[in-house]
């Protein structure tokens, strides 16, 4: 067996409505950032996730750090490129292809769009009109008719994600809403209002992987998956999104050498509309079937609680930024692992989960699912 | 708005000598997987497909109204996935500006102005 591989450093940009700022600002936030952490000046090799970033974005926001002539490789899974690209790192360093690399995610969503991301009309569904809201606003109606969620479990999420991000200095939104707030929020795509709905945001996040140099304390990946959606369609027993999620998650759970999600102490998932998270809890085996909406409403998933999910506030909360989501997710977990979190921060975690998944392929169920279970050592 | 380019990608559909509406889709000599589409090889598992026709008739999965301006279409609508009858489960928009009612019954009726396949919802 290898080497594991260490998270040297991580950082992030501010995450949010950003427009007067550019791609390379925000890049260098985060890579400075990362490179300060890690203790590191340069690196052999550098993924980069973005979804909606023009052509030649990596090389054109790397070359105004210095970060020149190594390879650089740009990867686009939707919202689970900035994962992708952490995995892909992740390996190379794994099999020793290189021995220090940048995983950089990025997004600039602010002046590519006014509203909402704008379906994409090379794709059936998207041609018919299916924005995103409306898709996750299927599985929400179904969960509702099949009695499997309430609208005020779907609130709960909402304002459980916010109440974090109160202690995120990083997050795009925070504070203290009320159930009944977030139901009388402008509705979006029935039954999802607009609280319920993650934000257009800006933002960079970075990480430096190495192999691991055996220091206490020192964050490792200790297992991580990928997987692209099978089809999903009238004999999925599930809601979309659902089954790649629990299968890249038992992918991730046995490369960990871990039984359950439930043996991790603090986890951090897409929850870019509320049922995303509801569907994803119970996906990743952290709470029972049908229990998502249940365990937000009780606290289970609340800091403090058993399975505390999204201290940082959340995609609902911190932003969603596409490219830069999933490294914003593995640093506060990496942050989460070293014990820096503040007033937001899972006392004593040891084991940290990270689930991003990103779709809007018709008749997949997910163009892409990333988990990763890293371990302070 | 933009303006799509390119060949159309939503499903096709065709009236029967019946008068019905059907998706004028594949179904997949191995597994059986219906597929809206007429593409070339079956998603689930890479098979060879033989043309096959699904509808008019379907049962809601389920619904909901967009009520954010997407371009092409103008809000609110409604959508709904239904799972056509022995088919496979297909994107409508449905008359009106009210969700279908999930679990019920819905029948193609054609496409919309917008070229979107549509259903009515029948019980
Ligand atoms: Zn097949």
């Amino acid at each position: 067996m290898s080497a594991p591989v260490a998270v040297a450093g991580v950082g992030t940009s501010h995450f949010g409505r950003q427009p007067e700022r550019d791609l390379v600002g925000l890049a260098y936030d985060a890579v400075s950032e990362a490179f300060a952490d890690a203790g590191v000046e340069n690196v052999d090799a550098v993924w980069v996730g973005t979804v909606f970033a023009p052509a030649g974005v990596a090389q054109r926001v790397l070359r105004a750090m210095g970060i020149t002539g190594v390879p650089i490789l740009t990867v686009e899974n939707a919202c689970a490129s900035g994962t992708t690209a952490f995995v892909e790192a992740h390996e190379a360093v794994r099999t020793g292809r290189y021995g220090r690399v940048l995983a950089l995610g990025l997004e600039q969503m602010s002046t590519a769009f006014s509203g909402a991301i704008v379906p994409e009309t090379t794709d059936p569904e998207g041609r018919a009109g299916l924005a995103m809201p409306a898709m996750y606003a299927m599985s929400a109606a179904r969960y509702l008719y099949t009695g499997a969620a309430t609208l005020e479990q779907l609130a709960a999420v909402s304002v459980k994600n916010h109440a974090h991000a109160v202690h995120n200095p990083r997050a795009q939104y925070s504070g203290e809403y009320t159930v009944d707030e977030v139901l009388a929020s402008r509705m979006i795509a029935d039954p999802l209002t607009l609280l319920q709905c993650c934000p257009t945001s800006d933002g960079a996040a970075a990480a430096v992987l190495t192999a691991a140099s055996g220091g206490s304390g020192e964050v490792v990946v200790r297992g991580a998956a990928l997987r692209s959606g099978a089809p999903w369609n009238h004999r999925s027993p599930h809601v979309w999104g659902h089954d790649i999620v629990a299968d890249t998650a038992r992918d991730a759970l046995s490369a960990a050498g871990l039984d359950a999600a439930t043996d991790v102490d603090v986890v951090e998932v897409h929850d870019a509309f509320t049922i995303g998270e509801i569907v994803t809890t119970e996906a990743l085996g952290l709470v029972p079937p049908g229990d998502g909406g249940k365990a937000a409403a009780g606290g289970v998933t609340a800091l403090g609680g058993a399975h505390p999910v999204n201290p940082s506030g959340g995609l609902l909360s911190r932003g969603h930024p596409l490219g830069a989501t999933g490294l914003a997710q593995i640093a506060e977990i990496t942050w989460q692992l070293r014990g820096q979190c503040g007033a937001r921060q899972v006392g004593g975690a040891r084991l940290g989960l990270v689930e991003t998944m990103g779709g809007g392929v018709s008749v997949l169920d997910g163009n892409s699912c990333v988990v990763t279970v890293l371990e302070a050592r | 708005m933009t303006s799509p380019t390119g060949s159309d990608p939503r499903p096709e559909i065709r009236r029967t000598a019946q008068g019905d509406w059907v998706v004028a889709g594949r179904r997949c000599r191995a597994c059986a997987e219906p597929v809206a589409y007429a593409w070339p090889r079956c998603p689930a598992c890479g098979a060879e497909v033989e043309p096959a026709d699904f509808g008019p008739l379907g049962t809601v999965w389920s619904s909901t109204v967009v009520r954010i301006a997407v371009p092409g279409h103008t809000p609110p609508y409604a959508l709904a996935y239904v799972d056509l009858e022995d088919g496979p489960r297909v994107l409508a928009h449905v008359a009106g500006d009210e969700p279908a009612p999930i679990g019920g019954g819905a029948r193609l009726t054609g496409v919309s102005d917008a070229g979107d396949l549509q259903v009515e919802v029948t019980r």
